[in-house]
Parts: structure tokens; sequence; C-alpha cells
């Protein structure tokens, strides 16, 4: 008896020193993976950074030309020139998402948390995209809100959020479409807020509500696509979403339409 | 006279972009690369308008806001640029006596309009 327990015991000890040294292997590699992970994201915010100020460079040099500061241009100089400026925007808005992708992805972002009013800010967001919708004939509104409680949350984050939704639904919402901005309470005290933003545009299939969410994910990915960017948008927002404790998701009907939706705690604890 | 602005930037594809827009607009131009350079120019040239990058080489942009004040030598106004928008770093730059933040990139027109409100 004793024997066959003094037996069975070495094998147990035997077994668990073979887990601990694969458990300890395993957390080796985590590690490795971490530190190899810090790495990449230090360097995309180092290149993003020094892809910016050449480019920023660049685009006031073709300002200077456009505008005529260095003489009058002909029709065509200034629109060759127009297009050096509009292209080289768009590149630096596509690394800016880049570098605030990496930013959100990061584990030392913080929110700053204050109290305002969220419709207010919706309203500004609103604003800023008014030329562009303009543009398309597209409408944008806000259906409700008036009367919500001040949130407690990082106003430039949300605003962040708010920004990337609207700006998609005008993208992806045919000439002549609509645009909506509401609000609406639920929980047992109406303690989550709710933000939809809506859009009369072409829709997202089921089978892509997950992976829009994606990071580098498109709905079309070919180089022929339609529209280009860097796919890191409602990735972003998902997770400064997240970071408040929210949840982001999207309904939609193909040709119809999206209706996405985030969630905010109205409650959140004070600091 | 015209009025005197110093670009404080480390990039020297944005101070020769910046110099030209400047220059053509109609405004004397000096340029400083670092904190202790654009220490030593500030006080030489007593700039109206100072254009201030936060990070330097050297330090902290803000740190030339600290020792001009010390020498006496502050600017009418000094404009921050940044390309960080959040709400902290814009706080920082207004305590430090910033009269304005600008977020890069900012359109020429929008640059030199934030300037001449200044000089009003």
């Amino acid at each position: 008896m004793t024997m066959t327990h003094h037996v069975s015991d070495a094998g147990q000890s035997k077994r668990l020193k073979a887990l601990e040294a694969k458990a300890a292997d395993a957390q080796k590699t985590i590690d490795e993976l971490r530190s190899r992970d810090a790495l990449k994201t230090q360097f995309l915010s180092n290149i993003s950074h020094d892809l910016r100020t050449p480019l920023a460079a660049i685009i006031t040099h073709a300002e200077i030309l456009r505008d005529g500061m260095l003489g009058e241009l002909n029709q065509k100089q200034r629109d060759s020139v127009t297009g050096i400026v509009n292209g080289g925007q768009q590149l630096l808005d596509m690394i800016d998402e880049i570098l605030t992708y990496v930013r959100s992805a990061s584990d030392q972002v913080s929110l700053a948390r204050t109290e305002f009013p969220i419709a207010e800010l919706a309203d500004q967001v609103k604003l800023l995209n008014q030329p562009l919708a303009a543009k398309k004939h597209i409408t944008i509104e806000r259906l409700n809100g008036d009367d919500l409680p001040s949130v407690y949350a990082d106003r430039d984050k949300i605003k962040h959020v708010l920004a990337n939704l609207i700006g998609n639904a005008i993208k992806f919402t045919n000439d002549g479409g609509r645009a909506w901005v509401s609000f609406a309470r639920r929980g047992a005290e109406g303690e989550e807020l709710v933000v939809e933003v809506g859009d009369t545009g072409r829709g997202i299939a089921p089978n892509h509500y997950d992976l829009i969410f994606q990071e580098f994910a498109q709905v079309d990915a070919s180089p022929s696509r339609a529209h280009h960017g860097t796919g890191l948008g409602l990735a972003i927002a998902r997770r400064l979403v997240e970071l408040h404790n929210g949840t982001i998701w999207v309904e939609s009907q193909m040709g119809k339409g999206s209706r996405f939706f985030f969630t905010l705690p109205l409650n959140a604890p004070r600091e | 006279m015209a009025a005197r602005i110093l670009i404080v930037e480390d990039s020297p594809l944005v101070t020769d972009a910046f110099s030209i827009l400047f220059r053509e607009s109609g405004y004397d131009v000096d340029v400083a690369a670092t904190v202790a350079q654009a220490v030593e120019v500030a006080t030489r040239q007593t700039p109206d308008v100072i254009l201030l990058d936060i990070s330097l080489p050297d330090g902290d942009g803000l740190d030339v806001l600290a020792q001009l004040r010390e020498r006496n030598a502050l600017p009418r106004a000094t404009l921050a640029m940044t390309g960080h928008g959040d709400a902290r770093s814009r706080q920082k730059c207004i305590d430090a006596g910033c009269a304005e933040v600008l977020l890069k990139p900012l359109s020429i027109g929008e640059l030199l309009r934030r300037i001449e409100r200044h000089l009003a």
C-alpha cells in the first residue's frame, strides 16, 4: 500500500513538474509576444509621426502655390496644384487615423473624463460634416436629446466616435439621402445612454456586422474598391467606446440603410 | 514696420515652407530649431509672435516661454503647434502662457488669420 502510494506520489509530482514547465514556457511565449507587440506599436507610432512632418510641408508648399502667393497660376495649373493639396490631405487623414489607432490600442491610453452635454457635441460634429453632406445633398438631423442629463466621459474621444460614425454615414449614403443622430435611455433607471447614428445608405450584410469593427477589415478590400481608407475607423470607435465600458454595434438592411449604436453609462463613477 | 514672427520647429522642411508663407505675407521671419536657439533668437530679435512647436529635440517647447518670461522677453502672442488634440495637452499650453493652441495641420489661410488676429 505504502509503496503504491509512493509511486503514485512520485508520478503525480513528475506530472506536476511537467505541467509547471509547460506553463512557464507558455508564459515566456506570451511575454515575448507582448514585448514584440509593444515594439510594433512603438514603430507604428514613430513612423506615422515621421510621415506626417514632410507631408505637412508638401501640403503647405502646394497651398502657397495654389493661392497664388508666388505669382498667379492659370486655371489648369491651379487645378493640378489643388490635386496635390487634396491628395496630401487625404493621406494625412489616413496617417492620423493610424496614429489614433496606435494610441488607442496601446495600454497607456487614459480617459480624461469631464461632464458635458452630448447633444451639443453631436451638433458640433454635425456642423463640421455639413460641407461634405451638402456636397452630396444629404441632410443630417439630430432627432432628440435636448433634455438629456450630462454624460461623464472623455469628450475628445466621444467626439472622435461621433465624427467617425457620422462621416461614414455620409460616405456610404447616396446623393439626396438622410443621416441622423438620436438618443435613448435604457436600463431600469435609464442609467445607460444609447446613441444612434443612422443613414439611408447602402446598408451592410449581416455576415459583415462583426467584421467591420475589426482592425484593417474592409467589406470590400479589393484594390478596385470604391471607398479607400485605412479600415481602422470603426475599430478605433469600438476601442474608444469599450474604454468607456460601453458597447458598439450595427443593425442594417441592405439597400435601405444602417443604424450604428453605442452605449455610454450615464452614472460612471466620478473621479 | 512689418511684424516679426519667430518659427520654432525642428523640421527644416516645415520651417522652409512656413518661411516662404510668412515672408510672402509681409512678415519678417526668424527661425529656430531648438529650445536654446529659440530663447537666444527671441531675446535678440524680440518677435511679435512666436509659432512654437511643442516637441523639440532638446526639450519641451513650452520651456521657451518659461525662459523668456524670466528674461522679460515674452512676445505679444505665442501660438503653440501640436499634433495632439487632447484636452490635457491643450490646457498645458494655455497654462504655460500660450495665447492659442493650433492643431497641426492647419490650412495656410487659417494659420495666417489666427496670427493676424493676435497682432490686431
